[in-house]
C-alpha cells in the first residue's frame, strides 16, 4: 500500500518540481545544466527498455545521438525544413539506423553484441567526421535554429528547458506503461528465459529488432533536441564515452526498472556540474571531483555491481519487501 | 480424429540416433502419454513436434497442415504450447506475470497501445488477470501468484509452465514431466488437473515417469527405447507388452 502510494506520489511531486523551476530561478547556466538532464533522461528511457528490461546491451547509442543531432542540425539549419519535422525525420532516422543494425546482430549476445554495436559507434564517429558536406567535418555544425512551432519560436533557456523536460516526462511515462503491458512483459520474458518466452509465442527476433529500434529512435529524438537547444555540434560529443555513461546510467539505475535509471542518470548528469550546484563546496572537493569524474563513475559501478547488483532500483525495492514480510 | 500426426520423425546427434523412425498419432480430446527409459529420445520428439528443432526426416502434421520448419512461435499460433522438463520460468517476474506472458497470443496490445495504455487497454490488462489467476487455480499454483518466479518450488515451477501454456488456450498441450519434483498428494492434485483440462477440450501429450499418474491418466501409451517406438496401445495393453518390460528391466511396471 505505502509503496504504491510513494509510486505515483514521488513521480507526481516530481514532475510539479520540474515544471515549476522557471518560476522559481531564472539563472540561465542552471537551466542549460538541467537541459542536458534532460536529453539523457529520454536515451536512458530506451536503454532502459534495451537492456534493462531485454537484456541487450548497446555502445552504441552516443551514434544513434549523433544521427538525430545531425540530421535535425542540417535539416533545419542548411536546409530550413520546419523544426518539427526535422526533429520527428530525425528520430525516425536513427530508429530506421537501428532497425537496419538491429538485423544483422540478431544472433550476436553478450560481449559480441557490445563489440558489434561499439564498432558500429566507431565507424559513425568517422563518418560524422568525414561527411563534411553534411556534418561540418570536424568544425561540426553551428547557427543551428531553436526550437520553432510556425511563428512561436522557443529560444530562452527556460523554454527550451520545458521543452526538452516535458519530452522525457511524456517518454518516461510511456516507458513506464509499456513495461507493464503485453509488449513490456515480452521483453522481460526474453531476458528472463529465452525457450520460455518462443515457447508462449513471442517472435523474440522480431522484438529484438522492434526494441533496439525503439531505444534508437529515442536517442535520436534526444540528438535532436539537443541540435536545437545547444545550436552547435561537433563530433566529438557522440564519442564511445557518451555511449558508455549512458549504459553506466541504466546499470547503477538497475536492471528491469525506469525509476531506478532515472535516479542514476540526474545524479551522473549533475557530477559534472556539482560546483555550480552545490555553492558552498571547497575547491579542493570539485576539482577532485571534476579531476576522477570518470574514475569515481567507474569504481562506484564496480561498487553496485558487486555489492548491490539490483542498483538503485534494488536498493528502493528491498525496504518495502522486508516491511511485507514482517 | 486425428489432432497431430508424426510420421517417420528421425533425429541424429553426431554418431547417435535420438529419435530414429517414430510415428504416431494423437486424437483430438484424449490424453496420450509418451514413456521410456533415460535418454529414450522423448524431450528430443518434443522439440521436434514444437520447433525446438528440426527433424532430419520425418513430417509433423498438425490438424492436417505440416508444421516441420516452423518457429517455435508460430508453433504456439497454430495451437499447440509445451512444458519444459528443465523449467524455463521467468525468473524476475511474478507468477501471475509469468502466466500473462503465455497469453502473449492472445492479446493484442502492440508497442503504441502498450505505452498509451488507455482504459480500453487497462480493461484488457484487467480481464488477462482475471484469467491467469483462474488457471493457476486450476493447476494448483494460485497461493504463489505474486512471488517471483525465482523464489517458487521445482514442482510448483512445473505447475505455473502448464498454466502459462494453457494461457495460450492451445488445442493441445505437451508435458514433459510434469511430475517431477511433486509429492504424492500433489501428484494427485496433478492428476485432477489434467483431468479438467481434458474436459475443457484441451488435448494432451505427456512425457512422464510416474507410471502411477501415466496409467490412472492417459488414453493411450506410446513407448520410445533408444529412440525407437517399441510399443503403442491402452494402459492395460502396455503394462503387459514383453518388450516394454524389458525395456524397463521389469521394476517399474511391475510397482504400477
Ligand atoms: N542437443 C543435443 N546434442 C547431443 N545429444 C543430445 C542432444 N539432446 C539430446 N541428446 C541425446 O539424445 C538422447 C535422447 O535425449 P532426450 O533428452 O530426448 O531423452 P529423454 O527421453 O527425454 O530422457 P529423460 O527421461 O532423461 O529426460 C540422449 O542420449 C541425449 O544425450
Ligand atoms: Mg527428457
Amino acid at each position: 500500500m505505502r509503496s504504491r502510494l510513494a509510486g505515483t506520489l514521488v513521480p507526481a511531486v516530481g514532475v510539479i518540481l520540474v515544471l515549476a523551476m522557471p518560476f522559481m530561478t531564472t539563472d540561465r547556466y542552471l537551466f542549460k545544466v538541467l537541459t542536458f538532464v534532460g536529453l539523457n533522461l529520454i536515451v536512458v528511457a530506451g536503454l532502459a527498455l534495451l537492456f534493462g528490461y531485454a537484456g541487450q546491451i548497446s555502445l552504441g547509442h552516443a551514434a544513434f545521438f549523433g544521427i538525430g543531432a545531425y540530421t535535425a542540425g542540417y535539416l533545419t539549419g542548411e536546409a530550413a525544413v520546419p523544426w518539427l519535422v526535422a526533429t520527428l525525420v530525425a528520430a525516425l532516422l536513427a530508429a530506421l539506423v537501428g532497425f537496419v543494425l538491429s538485423l544483422p546482430m540478431l544472433r550476436l549476445k553478450g560481449h559480441y553484441l557490445a563489440m558489434a554495436t561499439l564498432g558500429f559507434s566507431e565507424i559513425m564517429t568517422v563518418l560524422f567526421i568525414e561527411a563534411r558536406g553534411i556534418t561540418g567535418g570536424n568544425d561540426g555544425l553551428r547557427g543551428i535554429p531553436y526550437p520553432s512551432l510556425g511563428s512561436f519560436k522557443i529560444d530562452t533557456p527556460s523554454g527550451v528547458y520545458l521543452l526538452v523536460w516535458i519530452t522525457a516526462i511524456v517518454v518516461l511515462v510511456l516507458a513506464a506503461n509499456l513495461v507493464r503491458t503485453r509488449p513490456g512483459r515480452a521483453l522481460r520474458a526474453l531476458h528472463g528465459a529465452e525457450l520460455g518466452a518462443q515457447a508462449c509465442g513471442i517472435d523474440t527476433g522480431r522484438l529484438r529488432v522492434q526494441v533496439f529500434a525503439l531505444s534508437a529512435g529515442l536517442a535520436g529524438l534526444a540528438g535532436a533536441l539537443y541540435a536545437s537547444a545547444v545550436g552547435f555540434i561537433s563530433p566529438t560529443t557522440f564519442s564511445l564515452e557518451f555511449s558508455v555513461l549512458l549504459v553506466a546510467m541504466v546499470v547503477l539505475g538497475g536492471t528491469g526498472s525506469v525509476t531506478g535509471p532515472v535516479v542514476a542518470c540526474v545524479l551522473l548528469t549533475l557530477l559534472p556540474y556539482v560546483d555550480a550546484l552545490v555553492p558552498g563546496l571547497p575547491r579542493e572537493v570539485v576539482s577532485f571531483l571534476q579531476d576522477w569524474e570518470a574514475d569515481i563513475a567507474g569504481i562506484v559501478m564496480i561498487l553496485v555491481l558487486l555489492f548491490a547488483p539490483g542498483g538503485v532500483a534494488g536498493l528502493l525495492r528491498r525496504s518495502p519487501r522486508v516491511g511485507e514480510a514482517e | 480424429m486425428t489432432l497431430l500426426a508424426a510420421r517417420g520423425l528421425s533425429k541424429r546427434f553426431g554418431g547417435l540416433v535420438a529419435v530414429d523412425d517414430v510415428s504416431f498419432d494423437v486424437y483430438e480430446g484424449t490424453i496420450k502419454a509418451l514413456i521410456g527409459p533415460n535418454g529414450a529420445g522423448k524431450s528430443t520428439l518434443f522439440n521436434l513436434l514444437t520447433g525446438f528443432d528440426r527433424p532430419d526426416v520425418g513430417e509433423v502434421l498438425f490438424a492436417d497442415t505440416s508444421i516441420v520448419g516452423l518457429q517455435p512461435h508460430r508453433v504456439v499460433r497454430a495451437g499447440m504450447a509445451r512444458t519444459f522438463q528443465n523449467t524455463q520460468m521467468f525468473g524476475e517476474m511474478t507468477v501471475t506475470e509469468n502466466v500473462l506472458v503465455g497469453m502473449h497470443t492472445r492479446l493484442r496490445t502492440g508497442f503504441a497501445a502498450g505505452a498509451l495504455r488507455l482504459p480500453p487497454t487497462r480493461a484488457v490488462e484487467r480481464d488477462a488477470i482475471a484469467r491467469a489467476n483462474h488457471l493457476l487455480r486450476l493447476v494448483g499454483a494460485d497461493a504463489f501468484g505474486d512471488a517471483p518466479g525465482a523464489d517458487v518450488p521445482h514442482g510448483v515451477r512445473r505447475l505455473v509452465e502448464i498454466a502459462r501454456a494453457l494461457a495460450s488456450a492451445p488445442k493441445l498441450l505437451l508435458l514433459d514431466e510434469p511430475a517431477a519434483g511433486l509429492n504424492n498428494t500433489e501428484t494427485v492434485a496433478l492428476a485432477a488437473s489434467l483431468r479438467r483440462i481434458q474436459a475443457d477440450g484441451t488435448t494432451i501429450l505427456i512425457v512422464e515417469h510416474d507410471m502411477g499418474l501415466v496409467m490412472e491418466i492417459s488414453d493411450e501409451i506410446i513407448v520410445l527405447d533408444r529412440g525407437r517406438k517399441i510399443a503403442e496401445g491402452s494402459p492395460r495393453l502396455i503394462q503387459k507388452d514383453a518388450a516394454v518390460i524389458e525395456a524397463y528391466l521389469g521394476e517399474v511396471i511391475v510397482d504400477a
